[in-house]
């Protein structure tokens, strides 16, 4: 190992873990709280209901969780605002979360590894275009169910928002938004996020990151090797 | 009476399990407790004979003489009524249920007697009109929604057709009915729209304040949606929707109409199959990405092992 290195590096600060963890209680209770109203004619989804109190507390918690995830989501926006505004975060382009042609070019080219049309992976940086996809992701979750879910939590007030000529159906397309984003979301989680974070062979049970906030230069090397390069290349070089 | 003595010994076991019943329904139920089946009358209608004792005893009108509704068996259970056995009242709103109740209209009618005030209210309701002044054979009368009144229990217990929790099953046995929906112009789809609503949602979840059909749409003066007088008319819904939703408009009312998807409504149900759409997409490259990612995993660790050299 190289002594000019450290062990570890610290990917995420305590202010960023905090809104990873507020976020995904919040995800976890909506997820359980709203999915019986999703198939309620489920028997499995009486039992689910009951587990919370009953149909109108779990309503409530519902909403409470629903309230606290759009708080967390408008501190993590304005926090980014403050971080990138008095340039404590530098926009890079091998460290921004900011899509780029290059994402496009490298899921593409990992793609073609996958299936062996390629013999090298493509050189990530700070976020991998997986990682891009997945942050986006609760930016349109955010949007479209979250503000479906305020719509619908305060109906009447909505109701003096929506102009006259769509009353007609737009309870029915902000439900269906709710509804099917959210299967979506969980899905999406389900699938995507926890192959990503817990299943990969040295992930496995999961990677500690979400609370240590540090990855090992070893990983960073391998799995963010451009953003090793910008941290420390020319300290590796010398290996 | 002898034979009488006879009748009442052998029927001894069901006379103490009747206890609460009087002395006359005793008589009554000696025979009709046991009696199984049915029979035809003399204006061939089916009769199911059996009066369950147990279940009418623990009814509400168990303490109940049977004439005190059959009337017309004042004199002799299985004669003819003779004149002045049934009061003018009765017989004459007997005469107008005659269409429907064909089993004993008197009985239909004698409820009156003691629910005067609700009896008024069906006589002028959709349900009422239909049986009274266009003499229609089927359409709802107190039995349809009460179920046989010899087991009528309170509206607090889980067996009451009218209990909060059978209610819209209770209206959908004649409005899921896609004979009634035909006949009478409605559509057979208003439970399923219901159950689909946010409301029947949370209904089906067991929500203890969420409406069900007579929250809305009243329950024995019930009315047709356009009659002004229905608390679902335009005029109304401000006031029906803001006794739970306070400060309700009518922008606000307009979002339930119990209008099926398609081509009334065309763009939930256009938008909804937009989401799927994106929904499955969304699904079809996730897992392919994880799958593929699997496979290479599986194939660099068995196949590819000098590749690992980094480490070191």
């Amino acid at each position: 190992m190289n002594k000019n290195l450290p062990a570890e590096y610290q990917r995420f600060n305590v202010t960023e873990r905090l809104q990873h963890v507020i976020l995904l209680v919040t995800f976890l209770v909506l997820a359980f709280t709203g999915w019986a109203l999703k198939y309620p004619e489920v028997e499995n989804s009486k039992w689910l209901v009951h587990l919370w109190g009953g149909a109108k507390t779990a309503g409530i918690i519902h909403r409470i969780a629903g309230i606290t995830m759009l708080m967390d989501f408008v501190w993590h926006v304005l926090y980014m605002g403050y971080m990138l505004g008095t340039g404590k975060m530098k926009l890079r382009m091998t460290t921004t979360v900011i899509p780029l042609p290059k994402d496009i070019l490298d899921m593409m080219k990992n793609i073609s590894y996958f299936i062996g049309l390629s013999k090298t992976k493509p050189q990530f940086g700070r976020f991998t275009y997986a990682h891009k996809f997945d942050y986006w992701a609760v930016f349109w979750g955010m949007g479209i169910i979250g503000l479906s879910g305020l719509f619908l939590t305060f109906p009447v007030q909505a109701s003096y928002l929506f102009p006259s000529w769509s009353v007609n159906w737009i309870w029915e397309v902000l439900f269906v938004m709710h509804s099917d984003e959210a299967l979506l979301a969980i899905v999406f989680i389900l699938f995507f996020h926890f192959y990503n974070e817990h299943l990969r062979h040295h992930n496995f049970p999961m990677s500690m990151s979400w609370i240590t906030g540090k990855i090992s230069i070893e990983d960073m090397k391998h799995e963010h090797p451009l953003e090793y390069e910008l941290e420390f290349g020319d300290k590796g070089a010398d290996k | 009476m002898r034979r009488l003595l006879v009748i009442a010994f052998l029927w001894f076991p069901l006379l103490i399990l009747s206890g609460s019943a009087s002395a006359d329904t005793f008589t009554c139920l000696a025979c009709h407790s046991a009696m199984k089946g049915k029979i035809r009358t003399e204006r061939n209608v089916l009769i199911d004979v059996n009066v369950d004792s147990e279940r009418y005893a623990s009814s509400v009108h168990g303490g109940f003489d049977c004439i005190m509704c059959h009337k017309q068996f004042q004199s002799d259970p299985h004669e003819p009524a003779k004149i002045g056995d049934v009061p003018q009242n009765i017989a004459a709103l007997a005469h107008r249920l005659s269409s429907k109740a064909e089993t004993d209209p008197v009985a239909l009618a004698a409820c009156a007697e003691c629910h005067g005030e609700v009896y008024k209210a069906w006589q002028e309701s959709v349900h009422g009109k239909n049986i009274m002044d266009k003499r229609q054979a089927d359409g709802a009368d107190c039995l349809d929604c009460h179920g046989s009144p010899h087991y009528i229990t309170s509206k607090n217990t889980a067996s009451s057709m009218v209990n909060r929790k059978n209610i819209v099953a209770t209206c959908g046995e004649c409005h899921e009915n896609k004979h009634l929906a035909e006949k009478y112009g409605l559509g057979d789809f208003i439970i399923e729209r219901y159950d689909e609503s946010f409301h029947g949602k949370k209904y089906l979840l067991g929500h203890p304040n969420v409406p069900t059909c007579v929250s809305c749409h009243n329950s024995h003066g019930i009315k047709k949606w356009d009659d002004p007088a229905s608390p679902v008319a335009w005029e109304n819904r401000t006031v029906t929707c803001g006794k739970c939703h306070p400060g309700a408009t009518r922008k606000f009312v307009a979002a339930i109409t119990h209008k099926p998807y398609g081509k009334d409504n065309p763009i939930p149900y256009y938008f909804q199959k937009g989401l799927i759409i994106l929904l499955f997409g969304v699904f079809a490259f996730i897992v392919g990405h994880v799958f593929l990612e699997v496979f290479s995993e599986i194939r660099d660790k068995v196949f590819r092992k000098e590749k690992e050299e980094h480490h070191e």
